[in-house]
């Protein structure tokens, strides 16, 4: 008697549940378009940074397309993390202290693999000091990549000699040139290498995801962590890769900023760690894990860029803040309205 | 019941027949961590016993204390808020804001709305309690992880304060009342209003956390909030209620710290939400929920404050504070830790 009264109803919720389900699938596809669709309207002609013409011309899509290096290699490995329910909240200061470090290896002689390669070990370190702290030691991932947080930037800091602000070139020492080749030099279609790398390691990201076993380990252990555990899934092992995997990132995206700035700034790194929450909550990840997707989180990372380096030509930069702390909201409203229902 | 009830979850892991509760046993043991660290710090720097040194080890860290006691209430209910920072910057650059004179000068920066400086600290303490509001409502309603939204709400208060002082900072044409309550200090002390302010106000909180039933509900919806709601606690309500208390105690901070420096900077405040953070958890607060106290959060500060005088009197360049902050921090949750699963054995 109660399921004959609840069957129109149920027929009802089906239909709204998928139509609720197409919107999410393409919801993150129209809001870029849109975006950007508004940036080009805007006329864009007095600005220094995009020189000549729109928002639209080839000049300002290389440019947004090389700045978006860093973020998209960084919340691409962040989405696994948060797919299995963790979160890194030390990105930004990983990323300063790698940029750090090989700026001041660059600055001290090292060639430049030699000088990547050690900062992608010296990312691994890091990555596994989290994994260490979360769960060897289990402490709450908030509170353990807080920690982490404050000693990275720490470290960083400390690195960088007293009185300057930043690695870079001194009376006695001149930072190399070709430092900047990395991230500037044109490779190819105007972009430079550093481009292509982080598009390599998100078609990786995105291959582990949807078609390894770790990608459905990680969504395992996000959905229920102890019964992934009783199905004979080792969470321990599988979350500290993932935090190992989020350091190399960190690593690849400090190399990638001090490259592009041809300099180890400290503090670059700050902010990040919101910059990869919002490319993952657009991207429509769920906050408590299980789900999630790191090809849309990219379309969620150029969302902020496109948000960031179009308003920086529009409005004084002291509305920077506001804007990035406006879109956060919005983005975890429109996660909330779309996500949080668990099929 | 409900007292009973409290009471025995507080006390539920101490063992029969203990006297002393966990939240009890943590304060004691870091106060016996603070001696140990005082007394080591008195041993390297010169100079650390004089008089003056101690009461600057007491009372300088007033501004975390005050923002601190509403950080440990949500901790103990197993929620974040790291909007403080950004609500101390927004309630300072407003109170600027509301009182310069209106139509003054040329610059829009000494141009205020001209109000009274009594309703401008009102009305900035209403602004502070607007972004609690929005944590709560989004944190207590919407039940998204309080760590993304506060972070949200940081950027928020901040980007506003950036916005009002166009990323700089409001110090012209201020009333000459501006400056005085973050100033005036007690006659022939160094002790100053604000100091005030945190012992009234950490003695508040812990009337309301050991005495009162609110206080002690805070702790059943930590310890197990499902439980808390079915036995008829208004956990939205009070959770609601906390974020913003919270905030209206960084309005305060921002409000007294704004007076001192006599401007409205909107980079006053960078990192707090941290600090506010590290000396919660230092005084024994589980992220966790359930556990913690305010006395205790005073301890962590004075801690925190020893630590970083002493490594001010050792000539440690200031870089050295974020290493500090995080080590101490660590060492202090794996100590409690050790200290507690000993206890239970």
């Amino acid at each position: 008697m109660n399921n004959t009264a609840q069957q129109p109803s149920r027929a009802e919720l089906d239909r709204s549940r998928a139509r609720r389900s197409t919107i999410k699938k393409y919801y993150i596809y129209v809001v870029l378009l849109l975006i950007v669709a508004v940036f080009s309207v805007m006329k864009l002609d007095q600005v220094p940074l995009f020189g000549r013409g729109s928002f639209l011309s080839r000049d300002s899509i290389i440019n947004l397309l090389r700045t978006a290096a860093p973020i998209m290699t960084l919340s691409g490995a962040f989405t696994l993390l948060m797919i299995s329910g963790y979160i890194d909240l030390s990105v930004g200061s990983a990323m300063s202290l790698n940029a750090v470090v090989f700026a001041f290896m660059v600055l001290n002689g090292f060639s430049f693999l030699p000088a990547l390669l050690l900062t992608l070990l010296l990312g691994v370190v890091l990555g596994a000091i989290n994994g260490f702290l979360v769960m060897r030691l289990r402490i709450t991932p908030v509170i353990a990549t807080l920690v982490t947080l404050l000693l990275f930037k720490g470290v960083a800091l400390l690195i960088v000699p007293d009185g300057t602000s930043a690695v870079k070139s001194t009376a006695e020492q001149t930072m190399p040139g070709w430092i900047n080749n990395y991230a500037r030099q044109d490779v190819l279609l105007g972009l430079p290498a550093a481009f292509f790398v982080a598009l390599l390691v998100i078609g990786i990201l995105v291959v582990v995801q949807r078609k390894t076993i770790l990608g459905k380990y990680a969504a395992a252990i996000g959905g229920n962590r102890t019964a992934a555990e009783l199905s004979g899934i080792n969470a321990v092992k599988i979350v500290w890769l993932l935090y190992i995997i989020v350091g190399v990132c960190a690593a690849l995206a400090g190399v990638a900023r001090a490259s592009y700035m041809s300099l180890g700034d400290p503090l670059s790194g700050d902010g990040m760690e919101l910059a990869c929450i919002i490319a993952v909550l657009l991207g429509g990840t769920a906050f408590s894990g299980g789900e999630g997707s790191v090809a849309k989180t990219m379309i969620g990372a150029l969302i902020i860029m496109t948000v960031t380096t179009g308003l920086m030509t529009v409005i004084p930069a002291y509305w920077q803040t506001l804007a990035v702390g406006t879109v956060l909201l919005a983005a975890v409203v429109l996660n909330h309205l779309l996500v949080r229902e668990k099929a | 019941m409900n007292a009973k009830l409290t009471h025995e979850s507080a006390g539920a892991s101490a063992g029969k027949g203990r006297k002393v509760s966990n939240e009890t046993f943590i304060t004691l043991f870091m106060i016996a961590v603070l001696v140990l660290v005082f007394a080591a710090a008195g041993l390297v720097v010169p100079n650390f016993f004089l008089p003056q040194n101690m009461i600057n080890i007491l009372t300088n860290n007033w501004f975390i204390v005050i923002v601190g006691i509403g950080v440990t209430f949500l901790l103990v209910t197993g929620n974040f808020d790291m909007s403080v920072g950004g609500v101390i910057a927004l309630a300072g650059v407003l109170s600027a804001y509301f009182s310069q004179g209106a139509n003054v000068s040329q610059n829009p920066l000494a141009n205020g709305l001209g109000l009274p400086y009594g309703l401008a600290v009102i009305l900035a303490l209403i602004c502070a309690m607007g972004i609690g509001g929005i944590n709560a409502f989004f944190i207590a309603r919407l039940k998204v992880p309080s760590i993304i939204i506060t972070l949200g709400t940081m950027m928020l208060a901040r980007g506003i304060a950036q916005v009002v002082t166009q990323g700089a900072q409001r110090n012209t044409s201020l009333p000459s009342v501006f400056g005085v309550i973050g100033t005036i200090a007690i006659p022939s002390t160094s002790i100053k209003v604000s100091v005030i302010i945190m012992v009234v106000l950490v003695i508040a909180a812990v009337i309301f956390e050991k005495k009162t039933v609110p206080g002690r509900r805070t702790y059943l919806i930590g310890a197990n909030s499902q439980a808390a709601w079915l036995s008829g606690v208004k956990v939205t309500k009070h959770l609601a209620s906390l974020y913003i208390l919270s905030a209206l105690l960084a309005g305060i901070t921002g409000i007294l710290l704004a007076s001192e420096f006599k401007a409205g900077v909107s980079s006053r405040a960078t990192g707090y939400e941290f600090d506010a953070l590290v000396v919660a958890l230092l005084g024994g607060v589980s992220i966790n929920g359930g556990r913690g106290s305010v006395l205790g959060m005073f301890v962590g500060a004075v801690i925190l404050s020893v630590v970083t005088t002493a490594s001010t009197g050792l000539l440690l360049s200031p870089d050295w504070q974020f290493i500090l902050k995080g080590a101490v921090t660590f060492f202090a949750i794996l100590a409690q830790r050790y200290a507690l699963e000993r206890r239970k054995v």
